[in-house]
């Protein structure tokens, strides 16, 4: 009985890694745009980046059977995953190709790489962020960010969405997250020096008290007690954070 | 052998003064020519005759009136004078010596610290001129948004800003891709917002200004500059039926602290 499920298991181990489609582009340098709604970014060490989906079989539509997935931009995809990857020498462009439903594509990127993420449409979903060394830029107007061990640096702006940054020990700035509607959760490791910049103008603003900040008098203008200037453990890198509608919470790592 | 040297010759000889080759040389003169004895004969009686003379003394008359020119000549240079001469004299030295000195330590260091404080100036300059084409460039850096969060962040931190950093930085207010930079580049000119030129700039801007949050931000900034020419552009703002809620509202509030 135990021989059957582990044979089984081998064999729906074997079958899903060849149904696991996967496009790879060799590339450890440069920058990867990404104008797709749902995405998850992981690094490793390697040199190359992978595409990957994970979305899950037999969802799809059976009327669409033997049929492609066109948009206005003439792209087309050329990965088998729903997105189009296109190398333009330093840059490579990642675009989907269906309007409401973004396809949820796993990628891995070298360290190398400027991982820059940029949506406009509200039918979009979570960019997630993992474990990553790269420079990260996020320009989105619905999406949530979710960004989990990144060392920055860091320029992500949301306008409904949320953000959730959870930075490892080793930050690099600056660091800077924006969101209008929506909170801004980072976490941050006690010892980290930087400058810190928090604002919000309908929110508010918590912070571990694990965080001495000292505050800071900057100019002749007149800073309200919602707008955050200061230092801690002496200063360092650039550390903005700043959500207008939403809250600002600063947690201890 | 010569007259003249001949003589100078034997009268080294008289004395005894010559070498053992020149004596013999001289005698075998002597032998050999009559003149050259006689000549000898007449130089030794000569200085015979000036080692046998007494020394001259001087005339008692002389003597005295040459001991009382003295005195008065010794007294004359240094009695009253004398003294006082050669102590100012000294005095004068060394203040002389001390003022030189001093004089030129300082112009010395006068220079020194004048060239020091160009040299100063010029390093600071340069310091300055390159932290400024190192945040230009970095404003420019087409493949990083951070390396651009970074230049304005320099800039943020300048002392001054000069018109080619303030036209670079609204740039980036205006025109970068990236909300994060725009804001960065807001927040440094926000910095100067007294002076005209930024306050021209930052006006300018929420007429172009597309960016839903950094308009937010813009707005913001501009109230509490108590900007109260913008009234008009907030209207327009809020009248926009593209306008971001966000942004309306933002610039609905302008309106009541402002008017």
């Amino acid at each position: 009985m135990k021989k059957l499920v582990l044979v089984m298991g081998i064999v729906a181990v074997a079958l899903s890694a060849t149904f696991a489609q996967e496009f790879k582009v060799a590339k450890s340098t440069g920058r990867l745009e990404l104008n797709i709604g749902r995405v998850t970014v992981e690094g490793y060490n390697g040199n190359e980046i992978v595409f990957s989906s994970k979305d899950h079989r037999g969802k799809e539509d059976e009327r669409a059977n033997g049929l492609r997935a066109i948009n206005s931009l003439g792209l087309e995809d050329n990965t088998g995953l729903g997105i189009n990857v296109a190398d333009k020498g330093n840059v490579i462009e990642v675009n989907q190709l269906k309007k409401m439903n973004s396809p949820d594509v796993r990628i891995m990127v070298p360290k190398g790489v400027i991982v820059s993420f940029s949506f406009e449409s509200q039918y979009g979903g979570t960019a997630a962020f993992k474990n990553m060394e790269n420079e990260i830029e996020v320009s989105a107007n619905y999406n949530s960010i979710e960004l989990e061990n990144v060392t920055g640096p860091l320029t992500v702006k949301t306008v409904y969405g949320h953000v959730e940054a959870d930075l490892s020990q080793n930050v690099k700035g600056p660091v800077s997250i924006v969101s209008v509607y929506g909170y801004a959760d980072v976490t941050l490791p006690v010892a980290t020096k930087a400058n810190l910049k928090m604002s919000t103008s309908y929110g508010e603003i918590f912070v571990a008290p694990e965080f001495k900040i000292e505050i800071e008098k900057t100019g002749s203008m007149v800073r309200y007690s919602d707008k955050i200037s200061g230092t801690i453990n002496g200063g360092g890198l650039n550390l903005d954070i700043r959500c207008d509608y939403g809250k600002v919470y600063l947690r201890k790592k | 052998m010569e007259k003249e040297k001949l003589e100078s010759l034997l009268i080294d000889y008289i004395d005894g003064k010559l070498s053992e080759a020149d004596r013999a040389l001289v005698e075998q003169e002597l032998a050999k020519s009559e003149e050259a004895y006689s000549m000898y004969e007449q130089l030794r009686e000569v200085i015979q005759a000036m080692k046998k003379s007494l020394p001259i003394e001087p005339g008692i008359s002389l003597k005295r009136d040459f001991d009382k020119f003295l005195k008065a000549e010794l007294e004359s240079i240094q009695k009253p004078k004398g003294k006082v001469v050669s102590f100012q004299s000294y005095a004068y030295r060394i203040a002389a010596g001390v003022a030189f000195v001093i004089l030129s330590v300082s112009i010395g260091y006068q220079v020194n610290k004048n060239y020091r404080q160009e040299q100063e100036l010029a390093r600071l300059k340069s310091e300055m001129d390159a932290t400024k084409q190192m945040m230009m460039a970095m404003l420019d850096n087409q493949q990083s948004a951070s390396q651009r969060m970074v230049g304005a962040t320099v800039a943020f931190k300048m002392e001054k800003m000069d018109d080619e950093i303030v036209t670079a930085l609204a740039k980036s207010m205006n025109e970068d891709p990236n909300t994060n930079v725009r804001l960065a580049a807001m927040e440094a000119l926000s910095k100067f917002y007294q002076e005209p030129g930024v306050q021209k700039v930052l006006i300018h801007s929420l007429s172009v200004q597309k960016d839903p949050v950094v308009q937010i931000a813009l707005i913001q900034l501009l109230v509490q500059m108590k900007e109260k020419s913008v009234v008009n552009e907030l209207e327009k703002i809020a009248d926009d039926p593209v306008t971001l809620k966000a942004v309306k509202d933002e610039a609905y509030n302008g309106i009541l602290k402002l008017s």
